[in-house]
């Protein structure tokens, strides 16, 4: 059995916290140092490969006026959340199926296993041969196979580790089936469920950028590789920091939606 | 209830486990009148929550069987509740949404859930905590959620695994007293399970004290000490020290 992904929000590392503020001090320091020393430095030491950050600021304008960003975003977009609309559904449904049922568990933990021991990018050579190497199609199934595992593995985990004296406790108090699962299984499952959420989120972008690459030039992943080529190194960051900022976007969005439909997960600091 | 007072009755109960070659009690016969407290001692692994999970129809019985309200019991029951000793909270429930969980799945009115609710958050000493999860209370204030929320579908018959077993010494004498208040202030059929000598004796009008496994009854104690009663009146009458000392060499001689 596969350990589905730590439940919660993670720990602070390292035990004691600096007093209120500090730690966010600390990380925008990091940043800005990191980000200064690339602009005054970076250049000296490859001006054709290392642009300073204030060159791919600059790129920005330059791809929005011409369109080329928004084409590539709207492409990528839809094909992401296509293709994670799919990761969820199914794999909510395949976990909650493969967590209350044996029979459906042992049918389908064969193909969780080896399907998520493969690495996904090994797979895309697969699907562009199977659903071919135009359209959005491919590239769907492509976010889809990547995003669907984690969701799947841990939304099967959290049905099948429900505290048994929950459960015990639902049955002495006569519950039916249906209140079951709205009092205790769900709301039980839910914090495994968003962590398989917010790893998916990352693998989704993963799945989505690589089959730009390898199948139907189209989005952000193919303007990357056009840049690259053509040593517009500036102008190759600007698709790459769009694809972090969907990221962190959406992880905070996860957290947001946790801490809503989650809030008893909000302990103590 | 049957004509001479009996509310629950244990008759030739026996329990084996695994493939028949572990048997955890055999034979038990008990009656527990209506409004009696009965609280059961016995050395631990003599299937004192085995028993008490029976007695709701959590668990089978592999022999005998047990009757409440002169109908043998096969699966929980409305009118019986369970205290446990893990709590058994919904740490995603708030307190109140924990005390009103019994009653709005036993389909009881909006509208008296709420005023219940009220009462025993009130009874319990709740007041002041209904918005709070779980994890924001103490092991003590949690139990008292528990308590409340069997108490609040008013059962006939309160079933009380150890309820106290996890705490601190003081913080479960504020709950024995409590609970004795309670208790004393409208007397409900309860059986207690217990491994605590002088809880047994507080809390119950009688102490059915089990011998070791195969379990059966080795003696059954009347506590002849008046109610009301608190922990401290119990322990300061001179009655205690001759049942504690009983109950000590009963279980003495199982401990071994």
């Amino acid at each position: 059995m596969k350990a589905a992904a730590q439940a919660g929000t993670p720990a602070r590392p390292g035990g004691r916290s600096l007093p209120g503020g500090s730690d966010l001090a600390v990380r925008v320091a990091s940043v800005i140092v990191v980000l200064v020393t690339w602009e005054f430095f970076g250049p000296s030491l490859n001006p054709a490969i290392l642009k300073p950050p204030s060159a791919i600021l600059a790129a920005f304008p330059v791809l929005i006026e011409n369109g080329e960003l928004q084409l590539a975003l709207g492409q990528s977009l839809r094909v992401y959340a296509g293709g994670m609309t799919i990761a969820l559904l199914a794999g909510l449904a395949l976990g909650i199926a493969s967590g209350r049922s044996r029979v459906i568990y042992n049918v389908i933990d064969p193909w969780v296993s080896a399907l998520y021991s493969i690495p996904s990018v090994a797979l895309i050579p697969v699907v562009g041969l199977a659903l071919g190497y135009s359209g959005d199609l491919p590239r769907i199934a492509t976010v889809a196979l990547f995003g669907i595992f984690p969701i799947l593995i841990n939304t099967q985990q959290g049905v099948r580790n429900v505290d048994p004296g929950l459960l015990e406790v639902a049955r002495a108090f006569s519950s039916s089936e249906r209140r079951l699962w709205k009092d205790v299984v769900v709301p039980a499952a839910l914090p495994f469920i968003l962590a398989g959420v917010r790893l998916a989120i990352g693998r989704g972008l993963i799945g989505m950028i690589v089959a730009e690459f390898l199948i139907g030039l189209a989005g952000l992943g193919y303007l990357i590789i056009v840049y690259q080529n053509t040593f517009r190194i500036d102008r190759m960051f600007v698709p790459v920091i769009v694809v972090a900022v969907i990221g962190i976007a959406l992880m905070g969005f996860v957290q947001f939606v946790e801490g809503r439909v989650a809030p008893w997960m909000r302990r103590e600091q | 209830m049957s004509a001479n007072g009996t509310r629950l009755s244990v008759e030739g109960a026996t329990k084996t486990f695994a493939s028949g070659n572990l048997t955890v009690f055999e034979g038990l016969d008990l009656a527990v009148r209506e409004g009696e407290a009965v609280c059961i001692l016995g050395p631990s692994g003599c299937g004192k929550t085995t028993l008490l999970r029976c007695m709701h129809g959590l668990a089978e019985l592999s022999g005998g069987q047990i009757v409440i309200d002169g109908a043998a019991v096969r699966s929980p029951r409305r009118n019986v509740a369970m205290v446990f000793q893990h709590f058994g909270l919904m740490p995603w429930k708030r307190v109140r949404e924990n005390v009103s969980y019994g009653l709005e799945l036993a389909g009881v009115p909006k509208a008296t859930i709420a005023e219940r609710v009220e009462r025993y958050i009130d009874l319990v000493g709740l007041r002041g905590f209904e918005e709070a999860y779980p994890y924001a209370l103490s092991g003590g204030m949690q139990q008292r959620v528990g308590l409340a929320r069997a108490l609040a579908v008013e059962p006939e018959v309160l079933l009380m695994d150890e309820p106290f077993g996890s705490l601190d010494a003081l913080t479960r004498e504020v709950l024995q007293d409590e609970l004795l208040r309670i208790y004393q202030a409208r007397p409900r059929t309860m059986v207690f399970i217990t491994h605590s000598i002088e809880e047994a004796i507080a809390l119950g009008d009688r102490v059915v004290v089990l011998s070791a496994r195969p379990a059966r009854v080795r003696e059954i104690l009347v506590v002849d000490i008046p109610r009301p009663r608190t922990v401290a009146s119990v322990i300061a009458d001179r009655r205690f020290v001759e049942l504690r000392d009983r109950c000590w060499r009963l279980l003495r001689k199982e401990a071994a």
